[in-house]
């Protein structure tokens, strides 16, 4: 991601603004179910370790620019979405599917619960991560 | 503005790219996050693994031009297709990594 870093401050002009923007892998994600009024949380969907290692070493890619002068932090934060599912059914394959996730949820309802609303909507509620990095002048 | 958006091997959207955008915040509210139009008002946006054009296509309206690139040729054919359909014009996607940019 060095590579890459560094090939956007080339092409970006001094004070352009670069953001990272990516799901954040330091928070678990929340599959729920849709009630009429609000969401029930019905387990815990964790990050893969190879994605825990790819998002590491992202950081760890942006910190070495900063470090180096090719860009500066600016601001940074955190915001929830909701991705939907028409049913239980639909999440699963979704989880088995996306490589981000682990493959199974950990649940916090019972077996009898998940059966009952099985053909409920569903949601993955997901956290993004971005952080504003504007670009420095080159020092060459 | 340039939005290194997800470029890591294993994220859904290198395997089911017509699903991709679907998994995505809607872009407005992705902008609105980030500090809203001003960001790229009048500016020339350059979006890194644009996917289908999903952000590419939402900020097109406020930025003077929108560049999309990513490695995946079947989501580029996507975001041109997206884009013709929307009739977006300031909007010009092409394959390739973020480690070559044109």
């Amino acid at each position: 991601m060095v590579d890459a870093l560094v090939e956007v401050h080339r092409v970006l002009a001094p004070g352009g603004i670069l953001v990272d923007a990516r799901p954040d892998s330091r928070v678990p994600a929340y599959a729920e179910r849709r009630k009429p009024r609000g969401f029930q949380r019905y387990g815990v969907v964790n990050t893969s370790r190879l994605e825990l290692a790819n998002d590491r070493a992202s950081d760890r890619a942006i910190s070495l620019v900063v470090r180096e002068g090719l860009f500066k932090r600016t601001r940074g934060g955190r915001f929830w979405h909701r991705v939907p599912f028409s049913d239980l059914a639909e999440l699963r394959k979704y989880l088995w599917e996306h490589l981000r996730f682990v493959h199974r949820a950990e649940w916090v309802v019972g077996v009898a619960t998940r059966k009952h609303h099985a053909n409920d909507q569903f949601v993955i509620r997901r956290a993004v991560r971005y952080e504003l990095l504007e670009a420095l002048p080159s020092r060459i | 503005m340039s939005s290194v958006a997800n470029d890591s091997v294993g994220d859904l959207g290198r395997h089911v790219p017509a699903l991709s955008s679907a998994l995505r915040p809607h872009p407005l509210d992705e902008l609105r996050e980030w500090g809203g139009s001003p960001l790229v008002r009048g500016k020339r946006v350059l979006d890194l693994g644009c996917g289908d054009g999903r952000l590419a296509l939402g900020v097109a309206r406020f930025a003077t031009r929108v560049e999309g690139i990513d490695p995946d040729p079947a989501a580029v054919a996507a975001a041109k297709r997206n884009a013709r359909k929307a009739g977006v014009r300031n909007v010009r996607f092409t394959a390739g990594a973020a480690q070559h940019l044109p």
